[in-house]
C-alpha cells in the first residue's frame, strides 16, 4: 500500500510536469503555426500585390489604346513567370473582361465574387488580388489575379510536423527531467515511510531521519522526529513510573505477605485458615505481577542479568510443572519427552519462562484437556514445547504477542494480566542466545523455545542469526 | 454643372470605351477614337515643357471631324496640368508652335511639305496608309476592325522627345 501510494505520487509529479509542458508547448506551437501562416499569407499577398502593380503599370497603355492583344501578352508573360497564378484578367472601367489568361483550376465563382472589389483576399487555399489600374489619377480599369497557394498546405503540414516533433522531444525531455527530479521528492517520502514502518514494527523509537532542507517534506520529517522524541520521552517517563511504582508497591506487599505467613502458621482453625490461605495466595499473585513490572523495568534499563549455573533440565521442568499443577487441578499437565541433559543457564529465569508458558497454557486451555510439555535435545540445543489445546494465536499476531503489554484481541476480557509475560520470556531466552516462537496446530497452540545447552557464551554465531527473528 | 458632368462621362466613356470594333460603329466612332488616342499619346511622351509653356497646343492641319472631338476633350482635360488648345492650321507658315500636329486625310498630297515644317519638340500624327513611312511620327491605321497606329522611330527620335516604351510596345514600328 505504501509502495502504491509512492508510485502514484511519483506518477502524479511526472504527469503534472509533462502535462504542464505539453500545454505550454501546445499553446506556443499553435501560436507559432498561426503566426507563421499569417506571415506567409501577408508575404504572399504583398508579393502578388506588387506583381499586380507591375502588371497594372504595364497594361495601362494597352487599356488606353484598346490593345487587348498586348494586354493578353502581358498576362501570358506573367503566367509564364509565376506558375502559381491560376487565372488573371484585366478588367475595364465597367468591370468587363478586357483580357484574360486562365488555366484549369480558375474558379469563376471566385471571380464573380471578387471582380468588383479591391485588395487581397484569401479563400480556401486561394489568394485573390484585385488592383486598380490608373493613369495618373484616372481609374481606367483593374487587374484581377487568382493565385493558388500550393505552398500553404505544404507549409502547414511542415510546420505541424515540426511542431509535433519539437513538442514530442520537449515533452520527452520534460518527462525525463521530472522523472529524475521527482525521485528527490519521492525518495525522501519513501525513506520517511520506511522509517515509520520500522518504528511501527519494532517499537524502536530511537530511529530518526536525517534531512537537510526547509521544504514541506523536511518539515514532515522533522515533525516525525519530534513526535518520536515525544514518544521516547513518554516511554521513559512511563518506564520510570512503572519502576518507581512497582518498587514502592513491592515493599509494603512483602510486609503484608510476611505477616500473612506468620498468621497462617498461627491459625489452625477453619474457615480462618482458609481465608488466610486465600489472602496469601492473592498476595503471591500480586507479588508476581509486581515482579513482572520490575523485570520489565530491568529489561528496559538494561539491568537484567543472568546468573548462570549448571543444572538438570528435566528436574527443573518437573518442578515447574508441579507448582503450576498446584494452581490448576482440572487441567492436567503432562511431561512427555525428556531431554536428560545438564544445561548451563540461569535456572531461576528459565523456570520463570516455563512457569509463564504453563500459566498461559492453563489460562487459554479448555477444562480437562491436557497440556503437553516436551523437551528434546538436538545438537547443542534443547527445544522445549508447551502445547495447549486452546483457541490458538490469531493469524498474523505470532510476533506481536511477544510485545510489551500485548493482549490477545477478543480474549482479553476474561483473562487477567498485564500482557508482560511473553515479553519477559522472549527477553530471557534471547539473553540466553536462544529463541522463542509460537506455532498454531489444528487443536491448539504450541509455544516453543530453543536454548543452547552449553550456555549463551558458547553460541555466539548460531544464535545471533536466530534471535533476530 | 450637370452638363459638364454629363460631358465628362461621355468623354471618359469614349476614352476608354473598349471592346467595340471601330469600323463597326462607323465614321463617328473612329473620329472620336482618334481624338482619344491623340490625347492619350500626350500621356506617354515627355514633352519637356518649360515654365513658359502655359498651354499645350494641338494643331490640326486640314479639315477633319477629329478637330471637333479634340475640342471637346480640351474642354475637360489637361496635359501635365496645362490647358489644351486646339489650333486649326490652313497655311504651312502656321505650323510652328504646336506640340502635337494632326494631319488630316485631305492633306495627304502635301504631306512631305507639311512634315518638313515640323520642328524639334513637335510630333506629327497622320491618318493615311504609308504616312509613317514618309516621316510622320505616328500614323493611324486600321488593322482588321481595330484602330492601331504606326510609329516611325527615326521621326520620333529626331523630334528629340522621349516616347514611353509602354506606348511603343503597342505601336506597329516602321523603320525608315
Amino acid at each position: 500500500m505504501t509502495a502504491f501510494n509512492n508510485i502514484s505520487i511519483r506518477n502524479k509529479l511526472v504527469l503534472m510536469q509533462v502535462f504542464t509542458s505539453a500545454l505550454v508547448l501546445g499553446i506556443f506551437a499553435t501560436f507559432y503555426i498561426i503566426t507563421e501562416i499569417q506571415n506567409y499569407k501577408n508575404r504572399k499577398a504583398k508579393d502578388v500585390q506588387s506583381i499586380a502593380a507591375v502588371v497594372a503599370q504595364n497594361s495601362a497603355s494597352s487599356l488606353q489604346f484598346q490593345d487587348n492583344q498586348a494586354a493578353q501578352a502581358t498576362l501570358a508573360e506573367l503566367h509564364a513567370v509565376s506558375p502559381d497564378v491560376v487565372y488573371s484578367a484585366i478588367l475595364d472601367q465597367d468591370h468587363h473582361v478586357f483580357a484574360s489568361v486562365g488555366r484549369a483550376g480558375s474558379d469563376t465563382a471566385l471571380f464573380r465574387e471578387y471582380r468588383n472589389s479591391v485588395g487581397a483576399f484569401f479563400s480556401a487555399g486561394t489568394l485573390i488580388v484585385v488592383r486598380t489600374i490608373s493613369n495618373n489619377t484616372d481609374k481606367i480599369g483593374s487587374i484581377y489575379l487568382q493565385v493558388r497557394l500550393n505552398e500553404l498546405a505544404r507549409m502547414r503540414s511542415y510546420l505541424f510536423r515540426l511542431a509535433m516533433v519539437l513538442s514530442g522531444i520537449a515533452v520527452l525531455a520534460a518527462f525525463l527531467i521530472s522523472f529524475v527530479l521527482q525521485t528527490y521528492i519521492s525518495s525522501r517520502l519513501l525513506a520517511l515511510v520506511r522509517t515509520m514502518r520500522r518504528v511501527g514494527d519494532t517499537g524502536d523509537y530511537t530511529l530518526t531521519l536525517a534531512d537537510e532542507g526547509t521544504d514541506e517534506i523536511s518539515v514532515l520529517i522533522s515533525v516525525f522526529n519530534s513526535l518520536l522524541l515525544q514518544i521516547r520521552e513518554n516511554e521513559r517517563r512511563k518506564d520510570e513510573f512503572i519502576g518507581v511504582a512497582s518498587h514502592e508497591l513491592k515493599t509494603p506487599l512483602t510486609n503484608v505477605k510476611g505477616y500473612l505467613e506468620i498468621l497462617r502458621s498461627m491459625e489452625e482453625r477453619n474457615p480462618q485458615r482458609q481465608l488466610v490461605d486465600r489472602a496469601f495466595l492473592n498476595a503471591g499473585k500480586l507479588e508476581k505481577l509486581i515482579e513482572d513490572l520490575l523485570d520489565v523495568t530491568k529489561i528496559q534499563t538494561g539491568q537484567m542479568q543472568l546468573n548462570l549455573t549448571e543444572f538438570d533440565f528435566d528436574e527443573l521442568v518437573s518442578e515447574t510443572i508441579a507448582s503450576a499443577q498446584m494452581l490448576s487441578k482440572d487441567r492436567p499437565i503432562v511431561f512427555e519427552a525428556k531431554a536428560a541433559r545438564q544445561v548451563r543457564a540461569d535456572r531461576q529465569r528459565i523456570e520463570q519462562v516455563l512457569a509463564n508458558l504453563l500459566s498461559n497454557a492453563v489460562k487459554y486451555s479448555t477444562d480437562g484437556k491436557p497440556i503437553v510439555v516436551t523437551a528434546v535435545a538436538t545438537g547443542g540445543d534443547i527445544i522445549v514445547e508447551v502445547a495447549d489445546q486452546g483457541e490458538g494465536v490469531p493469524a498474523g499476531e505470532e510476533n506481536a504477542i511477544f510485545g510489551r503489554f500485548y493482549r490477545a484481541k477478543g480474549v482479553s476480557q476474561h483473562i487477567s494480566g498485564f500482557g508482560l509475560g511473553l515479553y519477559i520470556c522472549r527477553d530471557i531466552i534471547q539473553r540466553h542466545r536462544g529463541r522463542i516462537w509460537v506455532r498454531n496446530r489444528e487443536d491448539g497452540a504450541s509455544f516453543l523455545f530453543q536454548l543452547p545447552i552449553a550456555g549463551p557464551d558458547f553460541k555466539q554465531q548460531h544464535s545471533s542469526t536466530k534471535s533476530s527473528m | 454643372m450637370k452638363k459638364l458632368v454629363a460631358y465628362a462621362i461621355i468623354i471618359v466613356a469614349l476614352l476608354t470605351g473598349f471592346g467595340i470594333p471601330a469600323a463597326a460603329q462607323g465614321e463617328d466612332l473612329e473620329t472620336n477614337l482618334k481624338a482619344a488616342f491623340l490625347y492619350n499619346f500626350t500621356k506617354y511622351i515627355d514633352w519637356q515643357l518649360g515654365p513658359d509653356d502655359a498651354q499645350f497646343v494641338i494643331g490640326v492641319v486640314g479639315m477633319s471631324e477629329v478637330e471637333r472631338a479634340l475640342e471637346q476633350i480640351a474642354r475637360t482635360s489637361t496635359v501635365n496640368g496645362r490647358r489644351i488648345v486646339v489650333r486649326h492650321i490652313d497655311r504651312l507658315e502656321e505650323i510652328g508652335g504646336c506640340q502635337l500636329l494632326f494631319i488630316a486625310r485631305d492633306r495627304r498630297a502635301g504631306l512631305r511639305e507639311i512634315l518638313s515644317k515640323v520642328n524639334r519638340g513637335e510630333i506629327a500624327v497622320a491618318e493615311e496608309n504609308g504616312a509613317a513611312r514618309e516621316g510622320a511620327g505616328f500614323n493611324f491605321v486600321l488593322a482588321g476592325e481595330k484602330l492601331k497606329f504606326e510609329a516611325n522611330m527615326r521621326a520620333l527620335s529626331s523630334s528629340g522627345l522621349k516616347v514611353s516604351s509602354q506606348l511603343l510596345k503597342l505601336a506597329i514600328i516602321v523603320k525608315k
